[in-house]
């Protein structure tokens, strides 16, 4: 295996790569969209997003450890902010999207101070506790957020004068928002914090005893995590024009959750992986109907049964985009493990 | 006292009540296994809908319904053992009981099942609030000097008080009550002296279930709706008497069941209905930073 990475130039693997990214993020859309498949690109603007959802949340749920049953609580909270500044205020897409962001980050951190130090379990109630607040004040502070009526943008996404009204322009931006994010997340994990929070995951009080500062770092790291959950919330409301407090309750944040150990807690390819399949498998199985959230529970159920590690573990995953990108992925093979 | 003060004490007692007989499932079953079955509540929703169907199809009297719901809700209890619990547990060593995999395993497991209990339910059933025939709604009302009360308050109290004596005396009395506290209290010596802990552990799910059952049932018939996601906010609501009570103390859990409920119903002077849920989750929160142990509880060793 260390022959073939030798062996090939890593500019032509990345290139590669970035070839086969481009393909599929940016051609095939643009063909279903010119074969009047719209619908196909709405499917793909959703399963995005939640890319960018499942990815901050196997941060903190996959590296540092630390169950998280209250994410869609914070994509929420970016969602609100950006929708209700564009609404009320007009602001471009440009300011609310980091400000989106920035306000789930900040929640994150004041949710994280208090909890930070409790561990397993409990950490695990608090933030399902903390879930539910965020979703009972976006359901009955009608004066600010308008409760069950939700909140609609008019205004079609803005930047630089061009505006982004189509289906397959609004694509275009969640899909470069959606590797940028996920390439900062995939970075973040595989850098020496990334190792840190695995260490903090295995074993706290060792890790505490290597002069690790284990609560700083857990609060960063779940400071990121919910700054990019913001960031997929603000994206959201942009391109779905309207959102109501459905869609950031507990079940979200289960399906969240599912893509995660579905794909294999700690492995980010996993995740990302995850959540295609759940975003997708249910429009696949169109005739289940309304047993969507059944298959959803059944894929959860047995691949913790059959596959405690999801579909590529940790390791195997690393392993898997390796021998498949070669060497382009070596910026994450140095720092994993002991190699 | 005022009348109206009164009257919400007893009927947040009601409600409470209600909360601590989900909440023992939930504290039973962590006390044996360790865990947190995250699909009790839908055993609440499955005896509210075995209920239902006794009456809808089967006009059965009172008493019979509520028996019914007793048993399927300990089936479902007995079934969900089997089928999210069991095949996690197949390593019985020291180092895999106390896994933070094997917990994180479990609590997952139980997640996805809840998912499926309560999808199928609303698939067979519908989404939509199914109600009582009115006949069997226990909301006649009683006067008691000025304080007007209800039949259903007082069947919700009475029925739970005969439970939690019934569940004392399971636990003190008889042999898999002691068999439950012993593997509660040390797994591996329980195990050691020749305790069978797969009997246990079955016996525990399904006594936690059949109350859970019970008082989805009874809730039923008080508020006259039914619905395939009615066990979401109660069963939130008995973990954090549990979170409270200090995880595995019973007596905790009930009593810190009991406060919730009488806050929750006073707070609904201050406040609209939407807002009184988040008692609860303040309650939550407050307790996790300033009491991580539970009021009630005992310092639990760090795992």
């Amino acid at each position: 295996m260390t022959d073939s990475i030798s062996t090939t130039s890593p500019w032509r693997s990345r290139l590669l790569t970035a070839g086969l990214l481009l393909f599929v993020l940016a051609v095939v859309p643009a063909i279903l969209s010119a074969l009047g498949k719209s619908y196909y690109v709405q499917l793909a603007n959703s399963a995005l997003i939640f890319c960018i959802l499942a990815a901050s949340m196997n941060l903190i749920t996959g590296t540092a450890g630390l169950l998280c049953l209250g994410h869609a609580a914070f994509y929420g909270i970016g969602a609100y902010t950006a929708a209700l500044l564009a609404s009320n205020y007009g602001l471009p897409f440009l300011v609310t999207l980091p400000l989106g962001g920035l306000a789930a980050g900040v929640a994150g951190v004041l949710v994280a101070l208090p909890t930070m130090r409790l561990i397993s379990i409990y950490f695990a109630v608090a933030t399902l506790g903390v879930g539910e607040i965020i979703h009972v004040s976006l359901l009955n502070w009608v004066s600010l957020t308008r409760g069950p009526m939700g909140v609609q943008i008019y205004e079609p996404i803005t930047i630089f004068g061009y505006r982004f009204s189509s289906l397959l322009s609004i694509y275009y931006i969640i899909a470069v928002l959606a590797c940028i994010s996920i390439y900062l997340l995939w970075r973040m994990t595989n850098s020496y914090f990334g190792n840190a929070l695995r260490s903090v995951r295995e074993d706290d009080q060792c890790a505490e005893a290597m002069g690790i500062n284990v609560v700083k770092l857990k609060i960063q790291a779940f400071a990121a995590s919910t700054f990019f959950a913001g960031l997929a919330g603000a994206v959201m409301a942009h391109s779905a024009g309207y959102i109501s407090p459905d869609s950031f309750q507990f079940s979200e944040s289960i399906l969240i959750l599912a893509m995660v150990v579905v794909g294999g807690l700690g492995s980010l390819p996993g995740g990302l992986l995850g959540a295609l399949l759940l975003i997708l498998l249910p429009e696949v199985a169109r005739s289940l109907g309304d047993m969507r959230m059944v298959a959803v529970g059944v894929v959860m159920f047995l691949s913790i049964l059959l596959l405690p590690k999801g579909l590529f573990g940790e390791v195997s995953a690393i392993d898997m985009a390796r021998r498949q990108f070669n060497a382009a992925w070596i910026g994450g093979r140095q720092s994993v493990g002991w190699k | 006292m005022d009348t109206y003060f009164l009257m919400q004490v007893i009927n947040g007692l009601s409600v409470g009540m209600v909360y601590a007989l989900i909440a023992i499932g939930f504290t039973l079953i962590f006390g044996v296994l360790n865990v947190v079955n995250f699909a009790h509540g839908e055993m609440y929703t499955i005896g509210a809908f075995a209920g239902l169907v006794c009456i809808n199809l089967l006009g059965w009297p009172l008493a019979f319904v509520i028996l019914v719901a007793l048993v399927v809700g300990g089936l479902a209890g007995i079934g969900l053992e089997r089928l999210a619990f069991k095949p996690f547990r197949r390593f019985q060593d020291e180092a895999s009981l106390k896994s933070r995999a094997m917990r994180e395993a479990t609590l997952l497991s139980s997640l996805a099942v809840s998912i499926i209990i309560k999808e199928l339910i609303q698939h067979f059933f519908g989404a939509e609030m199914q109600t009582i025939p009115a006949q069997y709604l226990l909301n006649e009302p009683i006067q008691l000097g000025s304080i007007s009360l209800s039949t259903g308050q007082f069947l919700i109290l009475g029925s739970s008080i005969v439970m939690l004596g019934g569940l004392q005396y399971i636990l003190y009395r008889t042999r898999i009550g002691l068999s439950i506290r012993a593997i509660s209290n040390n797994p591996l010596g329980a195990k050691y002296v020749g305790l069978s802990v797969d009997k246990t552990i079955i016996a525990t799910f399904a006594v936690g279930s059949m109350l859970g059952g019970a008082a989805g049932i009874m809730v039923g018939l008080y508020y006259g709706a039914i619905f395939p996601t009615m066990g979401f906010a109660p069963s939130i609501k008995a973990f954090v008497a549990m979170v409270m009570g200090g995880l595995s103390s019973i007596p905790g859990a009930v009593i810190c069941a009991l406060i919730l409920g009488v806050c929750e119903a006073l707070a609904t002077d201050f406040m609209t209905q939407g807002w009184s849920d988040m008692v609860a989750y303040s309650f939550l929160i407050l307790t996790l930073i300033f009491f991580p142990q539970g009021i009630f509880g005992a310092r639990r060793e760090r795992v």
